[in-house]
């Protein structure tokens, strides 16, 4: 009699407490706490560790020092690569948000009067924005191919002008590979900006005619202060993805020539994989982590205060 | 009167820019394609021969009829779709519970899962490097495919989440009502009615996984394993100038996969996306 009356009630109990974990959130988050947690927080945690002592790829010997932190961050080369990498994010966001914002509002513009090619060029901007990174450096490598047959040259030369070292001048060489990460990176700041203008209150546009406004007036004291919390959102978003940017350079220049080129992710990714120093490595990527928080603590302090939530 | 005739020159200027903006975004594309068709020949003419006299389709061919660039492809695309599976696996549940139940602190979570963006994948993959060499996990698909979907999760989430907002909660209520269990109900109803969020984050995470570069890079080191973005760099390191045709084949070939995903649920990922954007 017992077992019989036992195993119903058993089974009863486990349904009862398979319902009861799918109510509780924990199960379903589950898959994501752990993938996150192997995948992201776990890993993190260990170069905070390895940046902390002399570890390299193929040693074993690990002990706790802080000589690497004062080693790698006393190099002497670390504040060219700094430079290189703030001119790189710099110059590539303010190109990507001030190209992004205008065509998106010729986009809007051409939307409303009806004008031809509008999504033709927003379809390629898009398009341009899907080429994988190391593709894009190779297709620009190919474009600005130093030799007068080059993608760019051949152009300057029906202009009679001299073929430009694209990529083997120090002093251009930046330059074209802001032009190239432009080239990539604005599609996703229109995106951004084109929802954010649609967003916009009619109302208000329609207010600031009555007040007489011209379209600049319009443009300055309507247009821009709505954006401001988009904008902010997309610097940051942008500014992230610039510093990390690291498939695009080694295709195009590999850092190039001499030091020109090697922002602080290739600098990384050198010295853990090419030098084997995980240690200074990780020290490196704490740094680029330490850079990347501060500057999004940063573009928050802009934010208005309702969309700081 | 005035106000017409202003409108048309700031149409004529709207036109200026987009021709230029056009030729900028257009020009290296269709710079790829002009030498992707040439001969040998006339790689070596410049712009003179934007559209070749010679049209050729061998440089295609020998790319595709190489069985080590099919290769690539089949391994790209194996990764990207099983990842983008594996992704949807991960994120669904999680956005599910992120949209319907009272969780403690769950503004700070969101935040929290949006701030793994700023980590570049180039910091985790440092210790991940060791752990996966010490277990035996480079040089597998598996491993590769484990790190995509980590690095895809947080945004799939996000976006999930938003559209599962986006279906009315009475509609659970009235299938627990009905006897449906938590499970049936995100299975029989929410998971069919968040179809386009689906579709589009499985297009985005293909895309993302297409475009991966150092993952398989530092992951995978022999070639029959090595997908598109990986083998494309290798080969580019191998050409000159006198294989440029061949080279922008090859390097076509490996874009307009990405391009077709994109362009085939291009509306739907644009709003997934910008409502991320815009609510993050």
């Amino acid at each position: 009699m017992k077992p019989l009356a036992d195993t119903p009630r058993l089974a009863v109990d486990t349904t009862n407490a398979s319902a009861k974990a799918g109510n509780r959130p924990a199960a379903w988050l589950m898959p994501l706490i752990l993938v996150l947690g192997v995948f992201y927080l776990y890993p993190v945690l260990d170069v905070f560790r390895f940046a902390f002592s002399d570890i390299t790829l193929l040693g074993k010997g690990e002990q706790v020092t802080i000589e690497t932190l004062i080693r790698t961050l006393t190099r002497p080369e670390l504040a060219e690569i700094l430079w290189v990498t703030l001119i790189f994010t710099g110059s590539s966001v303010i190109g990507q948000q001030v190209l992004g914002l205008a065509v998106a509002l010729v986009v809007v513009r051409g939307e409303k009067r009806g004008l031809l090619g509008t999504n033709l060029l927003r379809t390629t901007a898009l398009i341009a924005w899907v080429v994988p990174g190391v593709a894009g450096g190779i297709v620009w490598k190919m474009l600005m191919n130093g030799a007068p047959f080059g993608g760019l040259n051949s152009v300057l030369r029906l202009f009679g002008a001299a073929p430009v070292q694209w990529l083997s001048d120090p002093d251009i060489v930046m330059w074209s590979v802001v032009i190239a990460n432009i080239w990539r990176g604005t599609a996703f700041s229109m995106v951004v900006m084109y929802a954010a203008l649609k967003a916009i209150d009619p109302v208000l546009y329609e207010a600031a005619d009555v007040d007489g406004a011209n379209s600049w007036q319009r443009f300055v004291h309507v247009t821009l202060p709505q954006l401001r919390a988009a904008i902010m959102v997309n610097l940051i978003l942008i500014t992230i993805q610039t510093l990390n940017t690291f498939d695009a350079v080694i295709s195009l220049t590999g850092g190039g020539p001499g030091r020109a080129t090697e922002v602080l992710s290739l600098y990384t990714f050198n010295t853990v994989f090419r030098n084997y120093d995980l240690a200074a490595g990780a020290v490196l990527s704490l740094l680029m982590l330490v850079i990347s928080m501060s500057l999004a603590l940063f573009y928050t302090k802009f934010l208005p205060k309702e969309a700081r939530k | 009167m005035k106000a017409s005739s202003q409108a048309r020159l700031g149409d004529i200027f709207s036109y200026l820019f987009m021709a230029v903006m056009l030729i900028f975004f257009a020009w290296p594309l269709i710079w790829l394609l002009s030498l992707a068709l040439r001969t040998r020949k006339e790689i070596y003419l410049g712009v003179a021969r934007l559209i070749p006299h010679d049209p050729t389709l061998e440089n295609f061919q020998a790319i595709l009829s190489s069985s080590q660039f099919a290769g690539y492809l089949i391994n790209a695309l194996k990764l990207s779709c099983l990842s983008a599976v594996g992704c949807l696996i991960v994120a669904l549940p999680a956005a599910y519970a992120f949209s319907r139940f009272e969780i403690r602190a769950k503004g700070a979570w969101l935040m929290g899962l949006l701030s793994f963006q700023m980590i570049s994948p180039l910091v985790i993959m440092i210790p991940l490097y060791r752990y996966m060499a010490s277990i035996q996990m480079t040089e597998s698909h598996f491993g590769v495919t484990m790190v995509y979907i980590a690095l895809a999760v947080p945004t799939a989430t996000w976006i999930l989440k938003g559209f599962i907002d986006g279906i009315p909660d009475s509609l659970d209520e009235a299938a627990m009502i009905d006897g449906c269990s938590r499970f049936g109900v995100f299975w029989r109803i929410v998971l069919p009615l968040s179809t386009p969020g689906i579709a589009s984050v499985f297009i985005i995470t293909v895309i993302a996984g297409w475009s991966q570069f150092l993952v398989p890079f530092l992951l995978i080191t022999k070639d029959n394993l090595m997908p598109i973005g990986v083998g494309i760099f290798q080969y580019a390191g191998t050409q000159n100038d006198s294989s440029l045709q061949v080279l922008a084949a090859a390097c076509l070939v490996s874009v307009v996969p990405a391009i077709i995903a994109f362009l085939s649920l291009q509306r739907l990922i644009l709003s997934a996306m910008t409502a991320g954007a815009v609510k993050g």
